[in-house]
């Protein structure tokens, strides 16, 4: 991928102004410091609880780490969207389909304030979004329904909310991680650029069937 | 939520799941008289009788039961619904019912009916869920459920009799919805 194109957006919130950045690189990621919220609370633990990690998914092939910082250069927000493990489902598609998006998590703090939603829409103002099928993940146990004082059900609809307007649906498969509960979630969305035969081999894939 | 559902069944046979519509009653007649009448016997209600489908039909428009369908073509293949009491000791229990063709079981379509329900009953804030099951007859579905969480709740020895006037145990699975993750 050529060099893409950083993209920064400004949300107000209480504790003044959160920039909003894209493709963060592993040398920019570096510089700033991880809020202390990412970590382990009674119910709940952080997707990511070390700076490192954002810096290694940023020095992926095509990743785009979203990052939403304070003016003291702090992580209140993360964002990562990236291919999926060799191991995956995913991969069988072939190298460069499938993008996941790994991790959208906003400090407890600054929750309420739309950040997420400035994250998803950054990680997706991705260059290759209309040749790719881009999907998420929702496994119920790496949730925060403490945090949030949602239901898993409820946290389930508000991040189909959150999905929606970006083009992503709800779609059925049977990968045994997402089946393992009711209330896990799959979502895609398919780029305008992808072809109907890529379409109809996703469809095979969600179902683990090869015709 | 999101309607219809697209699957993919065993053998790449796609089928698509969506809720019943006022105009389907044709089409249930149609496959009501493909399910083998041994299989129809173990139901609560004669289906073959129009008074008890106009009955269903009302209780879906009034909202007592939600019903999906999965179609294959234009053709019903299958049929989930869960009922609900919405007053007293039980409001908090919906019961359910899975009907499919015989030459579309053991192809994962109760299953995706199944995982439907489950979020229906989730969406509509119930606790349980429940489903009376005949031991030796349902044994699949028995089997079924187990891999989501449903356990034995009850077991009414020799309680139903079959079409040839056999006893049967009538099994009671249960699920607990529950709405957060334990702390273990």
């Amino acid at each position: 991928m050529s060099d893409p194109i950083q993209k920064e957006i400004v949300r107000s919130t209480p504790v003044g102004p959160i920039q909003i950045r894209s493709f963060c690189t592993p040398d920019e990621i570096q510089a700033y410091r991880f809020d202390e919220q990412f970590g382990t609370h009674a119910q709940y633990k952080s997707i990511y609880t070390k700076r490192e990690t954002l810096e290694k998914h940023a020095a992926k092939k095509d990743a785009n780490v979203v990052l939403a910082l304070t003016e003291n250069e702090q992580i209140v927000g993360f964002g990562v969207f990236s291919h999926p493990e060799a191991d995956e489902r995913w991969m069988e598609l072939g190298p460069g389909v499938m993008m996941e998006v790994k991790a959208v998590e906003v400090s407890r703090s600054l929750r309420s304030w739309r950040i997420a939603g400035d994250l998803v829409r950054l990680m997706l103002t991705h260059p290759k979004i209309e040749q790719m099928i881009a999907y998420m993940v929702g496994y119920s146990w790496t949730w925060d329904l403490d945090g949030s004082g949602m239901t898993a059900q409820q946290y389930r609809n508000m991040l189909i909310r959150l999905f929606n307007p970006h083009g992503f649906i709800e779609l059925q498969t049977n990968e045994p991680n997402i089946c393992l509960k009711p209330e896990n979630l799959f979502m895609a969305r398919i780029g305008g650029e992808v072809s109907d035969r890529l379409r109809q081999d996703f469809k095979w894939l969600r179902f683990g069937v090869s015709p | 939520m999101r309607y219809p559902k697209e699957c993919v069944l065993k053998e790449c046979v796609e089928a698509v799941i969506r809720p019943l519509e006022p105009g389907d009653r044709p089409l249930m007649e149609a496959f009501y008289n493909r399910i083998p009448e041994s299989d129809r016997w173990f139901m609560n209600y004669d289906v073959m009788d129009p008074a008890i489908m106009d009955r269903w039909f009302d209780a879906v428009e009034k909202g007592s039961v939600c019903s999906i369908l999965a179609l294959c073509e234009e053709t019903v293949v299958g049929q989930g619904s869960l009922y609900l009491r919405g007053f007293g000791a039980t409001s908090h229990v919906g019961r359910f019912r899975i009907v499919v063709l015989p030459e579309f079981r053991q192809m994962r379509l109760g299953t995706w009916l199944l995982l439907d329900l489950i979020q229906l009953a989730m969406d509509r804030g119930l606790e349980m869920l429940r489903a009376d099951l005949v031991a030796g007859v349902e044994d699949g579905a028995i089997e079924a459920v187990q891999k989501f969480d449903f356990f034995k709740f009850a077991e009414l020895k020799n309680y139903v009799k079959d079409i040839h006037g056999n006893r049967q145990d009538l099994v009671i699975m249960v699920k607990r919805l529950h709405k957060e993750w334990s702390d273990f």
